[in-house]
């Protein structure tokens, strides 16, 4: 257990997420989590599987992802062939979490085997091998999706999203992404209060000035990049500013909110 | 020969005597719009425009070589309201630019930061208040700490020093001087003891009381839609910048017998009277240069022109000058929300052409933009590439051939992949349908420069450019109204035609009128989507208000009606998106469109570049 403690990836709590997350497992619920990019969907998911002892397969999904990439496929090798699974087919085979991430922008066909696994019946039907798939008692479903996007062709089916408990992830508050920081790189606690109030400000400009705001993530590559021993304003531009807009009005601005804040 | 020694001296005495450095001014104008997203992201309000502040005279001590060539007699300071945050239309204080540049930004910074102490939490003291706010600011952003020194020692070294000045001045000075050095250690602004003393020098690092907002009640406000008289007298609106102003009672004359000035004394520029000049039509060519000179303009509320008084309806233009009508009206139910039944037959529609619409390229300042919309734009288009195991195509798709194998081999027989590659443009086949307003109230100043209505021919000339990129199909289509049986939907671009210099023209020639019968105009755009063949269908409308039309057609009817319409046209397999510049369209969009199927854009003048934004955002990866 305490090998096991050790082996945690770090992972600052918002609120019950955590107990949320183990009531569904106890009750095989499926979860979608939902969020902006970089705000720790995916980190979360790591952290859960780690304490739940659970083996974890991520599947990144992109437009060209198939029911069949999913479940698996045949392969052939000296004059026969061998079925192999796919990540959904071993995680439901051997238990474990599934997390699906950006599900939204998985091919339609995909619904066709995450719907029978997400509700009461929690089975995986696998048409080329014929066989009917029981998921085990410790096999969960996660997906996640960033609902920021106004896009009309893609959009989660109302069919879909209710088959899952959901659980909405958003920027952390102060406190606790200075923690999220010093834990994630150990960088000290002026750089790490400096950097959130940059993040801080320029989240203020969210569909004003910005179509994407500064995520967690961001702020952790230029809290790395600083206690690599490089110049903040040189680590802010390149993490923060460049990344955030293309605008060289808008990233003479941004320039002047770190110039503000790690100044010479 | 006077007059020619007379100017050599002036230019002279002004130069020498000058302490401000032109060579290294920085104008609001050209750092504007980064100083608008730094005032905002150090924690302004987003709602708040950044704009030009009014020279006033500041009355301090100059210097005499000043005083002979009477110049520094005014200067604009910073200021921050309700409304706006004002900033000096330039800065000159400092012989380097950089420096000019930086006190900017400081301003900026303090407005942002500061702005919410300044503005009422913390009372006291002008002095005491830019103190806090420094503090303010510079604890927060520590890093503004080494440029706020170099601009207090720069200032300090252009000031005129404690020294020469008279000892109560002098006081007042050293007050200063101590307060811009460490902030938050002045208490109060030692007093002015002699009569003939005079006020402290201006301080550009220091946000100044607002000027009266000249925002006080008005008695009679337009009605809205009502013809609204948008005239501004065109001096004023040729320079940007703005005036202080009051607003002011038009002093009531009870008795007309009774004169209300002394008929003996003699009026200047700056005293108002209560003169019947409501109906005066010519335009005091002097009135701009004599409004720039004064420190105050008095507007007062009087009686509104004759002409508004009266509601009426509008007339329409004779049948020669209006647009062409093509074909007989066409016509189109109506929802009737209180009986729940739709009206048949209850609009006529009437297409219509612009009659004097030259064809003309687009306009120059238009087309570095438009260049690199159609850049942006042509990554949209539909490109070749492979797609996978399809029944036919020139090429195997080994994989898939592959898989197909290794089922064979397994048993099993029915996989309906095909088994080759084929390269094809992949389809968008996409058709956008944009719906404009041309309703009377784009008549309204979008800014100082523009109108709704000139923001909506940019967008319109834009988003073609961007449009034409992609290879969708579009149209482009404008819409008002005046009463039921007169809905006026005018054809800019329709499907089956380039966008050519003729649709240009026709944007071109595009002009507001009557009102905003959003229903009808909905159906019949439902129609003509459904005449394009295409997989998927869009309907943008651009839109600055509510629906409304001097009939019936208001309040909740209209907007019933307009949801009605919206609704059959998501029945049609058509997305309504409506991008608005309506700022209280919150209130009513998402029953009309649904959460996600509007977009406010909250400064009209960012519509051009909004909308291809928007478009690439709502159909990408299609």
């Amino acid at each position: 257990m305490t090998a096991q403690q050790n082996d945690l990836p770090f992972y600052e709590p918002a609120g019950n997420e955590i107990d949320l997350f183990e009531h569904a497992h106890r009750n095989h619920l499926p979860v979608l989590i939902k969020g902006p990019t970089g705000v720790g969907k995916t980190r979360f998911v790591a952290y859960m599987a780690a304490k739940l002892n659970l083996p974890l397969y991520t599947v990144a999904c992109h437009d060209d992802l198939t029911a069949a990439d999913l479940v698996g496929r045949h392969l052939i090798g000296d004059g026969a062939t061998y079925w192999s699974d796919g990540p959904l087919t071993r995680a439901v085979r051997e238990g474990g979490i599934c997390y699906l991430d950006e599900v939204v922008e998985a091919r339609k066909d995909t619904t066709v085997v995450i719907h029978p696994l997400a509700d009461h019946r929690r089975v995986l039907p696998i048409d080329r091998t014929g066989e009917v798939l029981h998921a085990p008692d410790n096999f969960m479903l996660v997906v996640s999706y960033n609902p920021g996007y106004q896009n009309f062709l893609k959009g989660m089916k109302p069919s879909t999203r209710q088959r899952f408990l959901a659980l909405r992830f958003d920027f952390p508050d102060a406190a606790r992404e200075e923690a999220v920081l010093i834990g994630e790189t150990g960088c000290d606690e002026m750089t790490a209060k400096r950097l959130v109030s940059i993040g801080r400000s320029l989240r203020a400009l969210k569909d004003v000035d910005l179509e994407e705001v500064a995520s967690t993530r961001l702020l952790v590559y230029a809290a790395i990049l600083i206690r690599d021993g490089m110049d903040t304003v040189e680590a802010c531009r390149a993490s923060l500013v460049e990344a955030l807009t293309d605008d060289l009005e808008v990233a003479a601005a941004l320039d002047e909110v770190v110039l503000a804040t790690f100044g010479r | 020969m006077e007059e020619w020694i007379g100017g050599i001296w002036d230019r002279w005495i002004t130069q020498t005597a000058r302490r401000d450095h032109p060579e290294a001014a920085v104008h609001l104008k050209d750092i504007e719009k980064t100083i608008g997203v730094l005032f905002r992201a150090l924690g302004g309000d987003a709602g708040l425009r950044v704009a030009a502040a009014a020279d006033t005279t500041h009355g301090a001590r100059r210097r005499l070589l000043e005083r002979i060539a009477g110049v520094h007699e005014r200067t604009a300071h910073a200021a921050l309201d309700m409304e706006t945050l004002r900033l000096p239309p330039r800065i000159a204080v400092f012989p380097a630019p950089t420096f000019n540049r930086d006190l900017y930004i400081w301003l900026a910074a303090v407005a942002g930061s500061a702005g919410p102490a300044l503005a009422g939490k913390y009372a006291g003291e002008w002095i005491v208040r830019n103190q806090f706010a420094a503090w303010v600011t510079l604890q927060r952003y520590p890093g503004l700490m080494p440029r706020y020194r170099r601009l207090v020692d720069a200032l300090l070294a252009e000031r005129i020093a404690p020294e020469k000045l008279p000892e109560d001045e002098a006081a007042q000075e050293r007050a200063v001087r101590q307060a811009l050095v460490e902030p938050g250690t002045v208490t109060e602004l030692p007093p002015l003891t002699r009569h003939k003393a005079k006020p402290l020098q201006p301080v550009p690092l220091w946000l100044y009381p607002a000027p009266p907002s000249v925002a006080a009640p008005r008695k009679k406000d337009p009605q809205p839609g009502e013809a609204e008289d948008n005239e501004q007298p065109k001096e004023q609106q040729a320079e940007n910048k703005r005036y202080q102003a009051n607003r002011d009672e038009l002093p009531e004359n009870e008795s007309p017998m009774i004169l209300m000035w002394r008929a003996e004394s003699i009026f200047s520029w700056a005293e108002y009277l209560r003169v019947n000049r409501a109906l005066d039509e010519d335009e005091n060519p002097d009135a701009g240069r004599a409004a720039e000179s004064l420190d105050q303009l008095t507007v007062a509320d009087g009686e509104q022109r004759v002409a508004s008084k009266v509601r009426f309806d509008l007339d329409l233009p004779s049948a020669a000058a209006d647009d062409l009508l093509v074909g007989p009206g066409i016509p189109l139910p109506e929802w009737d929300w209180k009986r729940r039944v739709m009206k048949p037959d209850f609009c006529r529609l009437q297409t219509m052409v612009a009659r004097e619409a030259e064809p003309q390229p687009l306009p120059e300042r238009l087309r570095r933009h438009a260049r690199k919309l159609k850049n942006q734009f042509a990554a949209l288009a539909p490109v070749r590439r492979w797609q996978k195991a399809q029944p036919e195509g020139t090429e195997i798709d080994v994989d898939a051939c592959v898989r197909i194998y290794a089922d064979r081999l397994a048993g099993w027989h029915f996989s309906g992949a095909g088994a080759y590659l084929n390269h094809r443009p992949t389809e968008r086949d996409l058709a956008c349908l944009v719906l404009a307003d041309l309703s009377l109230s784009t008549d309204a100043h979008a800014n100082d420069e523009q109108r709704v209505i000139d923001v909506i021919r940019d967008s319109l000339m834009l988003f073609g450019e961007a449009l034409s990129a992609t290879g969708d199909q579009f149209g482009f289509y404008g819409f008002s109204s005046l009463k039921r049986n007169f809905v006026r939907f005018h054809e800019i671009k329709p499907f089956d035609r380039p966008l050519d210099a003729v649709a240009r023209g026709r944007i071109a020639a595009l002009k507001p009128g009557y009102y905003t019968r959003i229903g009808a105009a909905v159906r019949r755009s439902i129609q003509l989507l459904e005449m394009v063949p295409a997989n998927r269908r869009l309907m943008i409308i651009l839109s600055d208000g509510k629906p409304h039309d001097i009939d019936l057609y208001e309040g909740r009817y209209g907007i019933e009606d307009t949801r009605m319409a919206l609704i059959e046209a998501r029945e049609a397999g058509i997305k309504p998106f409506c991008v608005t510049i309506d700022r209280e369209g919150a209130g009513y969009l998402p029953h009309l469109f649904g959460p996600a199927g509007y977009t406010i854009v909250r400064k009209p003048e960012d519509l051009p570049d909004r909308l291809p934004l928007l478009y690439a955002q709502l159909t990408g990866n299609a």
